[in-house]
């Protein structure tokens, strides 16, 4: 699947109404607590928050500009530190043969990104002769893994083949590792058994399991609903899948059109990636690197890890994209 | 000595083989194992006798691609007509709301399984693979297993697609 799915919000156009809000709790069978209007302990997806240029309350009246900001999870990839450098073949035996623990944290590929072994085998001197009698000539290592998947000791998280990080709620332990990672405080955590009303069970959607007590949860830009677009397309006899395209709730439901979604990695989709890298509009959520000197970028993009979330920001307004980018003093 | 040590540990060895029966029967229970209907369908008759070799002659799909399951009675009646003895009594009997009519071998919730998705891609799978041969049997009783997450992943493997988490669950 060569799909990388991704989302554009445009803050100008968004009204701060909460439907997008409410859309995803329907979607996803979010219990209902009483008086869960503004705890720290709830548990929601979607966030809307509200953000104000006057912290300080120094503003005078007709200063003060206020704007919502819905976040969800951000769906992270990481950047790839191995891709920049590929790593011939021959001082990888050189270093084997000189008695070095060789391996490399990440998946290594050949050049024609064939998987050749997993992340943190220690290379053998068979295996760097197996490798040569393949034909391969250098290797490289993908270690581009969002935060939170690295610190996940159950693999109930992980990366799917379109970009999306999954979260299994059954599989999750609670130990809350991965809400301590997230940079974006995007991941939730069950504090008590879901509970729902009257009737209310009978209209909760079946695509989507129930998480009990004790897990965390979060938003997977409703992976179902692309289940379910799948299913509808194989049906008509449709059989390649990059085809299927779908809208998470949230982006269904805006009333404004607020929210886009789509491939990053299309030209033709409204949210493709590299126009949206050199737009001025937008920003990513704590990501200041993204406003940094060209060069000063490909020095620590290449060092250090950093979130490279799929969400975009658009807004006219300096001071509310200061206060996204992370910049100090903003 | 040894005899001691027998009685000693003998609650223990007890309380460990009674609570695996009762964990094996608690998974048999919810993946649905004892599934057989409360009807005397034989598949071997319709498939020899009738000259049915396609499934989904009575298991298909809906339009939006979910999968039918077991038949209706009304399926049953596009080509029963209902005017022999033992087709009278079968109609009088079987009704759709009869009570074990459910799914037969039943995920748990947190699986998203579309039968279409592993029926209908470039890459498929036979009935026979997860169900056995049913075309077969005599009776409606389960012949294979109950689906366990490792007999998905070795299909996954075998014929190299993807195994992240959320290929098949949501």
């Amino acid at each position: 699947m060569n799909k990388k799915w991704g989302m554009a919000i445009d803050l100008d156009k968004c009204t701060g109404c909460g439907a997008c809000q409410v859309a995803c709790m329907q979607e996803n069978n979010m219990p209902i607590f009483k008086d869960d209007s503004d705890l720290p302990k709830r548990v929601t997806f979607l966030d809307l928050m509200k953000v104000t240029n006057d912290k300080d309350a120094k503003k005078k009246y007709g200063e003060v500009q206020v704007a919502f900001v819905p976040k969800m999870c951000q769906q992270c990839e990481g950047n790839n530190l191995g891709a920049h450098q590929p790593i011939p073949l021959e001082t990888v035996k050189k270093r084997v043969l000189g008695g070095e623990k060789v391996f490399f944290p990440g998946i290594t590929y050949d050049e024609q990104d064939n998987m050749l072994y997993k992340p943190e085998v220690v290379y053998t001197k068979d295996m760097v002769e197996d490798l040569e009698k393949k034909g391969v000539k250098s290797v490289y290592f993908d270690n581009s893994q969002p935060p939170c998947v690295s610190v996940c000791p159950v693999v109930a998280t992980d990366v799917g083949d379109d970009g999306v990080v999954s979260q299994v709620w059954s599989r999750c332990i609670g130990c809350r590792y991965c809400q301590t990672a997230c940079p974006y405080e995007a991941r939730a955590f069950n504090w008590w058994n879901p509970r729902y009303e009257g009737d209310f069970k009978k209209s909760l959607n079946p695509d989507v399991s129930l998480s009990s007590r004790g897990a965390v949860v979060k938003c997977t830009f409703c992976s179902h609903i692309w289940k379910r677009e799948r299913d509808k397309l194989l049906a008509k006899g449709e059989k390649d899948l990059n085809k299927v395209k779908y809208n998470p709730a949230c982006v269904s439901a805006c009333p404004t059109n607020a929210i886009i979604f789509g491939d990053l990695n299309d030209p033709e989709s409204p949210v493709y990636a590299k126009k949206l890298n050199n737009d001025e509009r937008a920003v990513r959520l704590v990501h200041s690197i993204d406003k940094a000197d060209p060069k000063v970028r490909e020095k620590w993009i290449a060092k250090k890890n950093y979130p490279n979330p799929k969400v975009y920001y658009l807004s006219s307004q300096k001071w509310l994209r200061d206060i996204l980018v992370g910049f100090k003093n903003s | 000595m040894k005899r001691t040590l027998l009685f000693f540990f003998l609650p223990f060895i007890i309380s460990t083989y009674l609570s695996y029966i009762l964990f094996i029967k608690a998974c048999d229970y919810a993946m649905n194992v004892q599934a057989e209907k409360p009807l005397p369908f034989n598949h071997k008759t319709h498939m020899t006798k009738y000259n049915i070799s396609n499934c989904e002659f009575c298991h298909g799909y809906y339009e939006n691609g979910r999968f039918k399951g077991i038949p209706t009675v009304a399926v049953c009646k596009q080509c029963h007509e209902g005017k022999t003895a033992a087709e009278k009594i079968f109609f009088k009997n079987y009704k759709d709301t009869d009570t074990p009519w459910t799914s037969f071998a039943q995920q748990p919730d947190l699986v998203y399984f579309s039968h279409i998705a592993v029926m209908k891609n470039k890459k498929t799978a036979q009935c026979a693979s997860c169900h056995g041969n049913k075309g077969v049997s005599m009776t409606t009783a389960k012949i294979k297993g109950k689906m366990l997450m490792g007999q998905c992943m070795d299909c996954h493997d075998s014929l190299k697609i993807s195994n992240k988490c959320m290929v098949c669950h949501d």
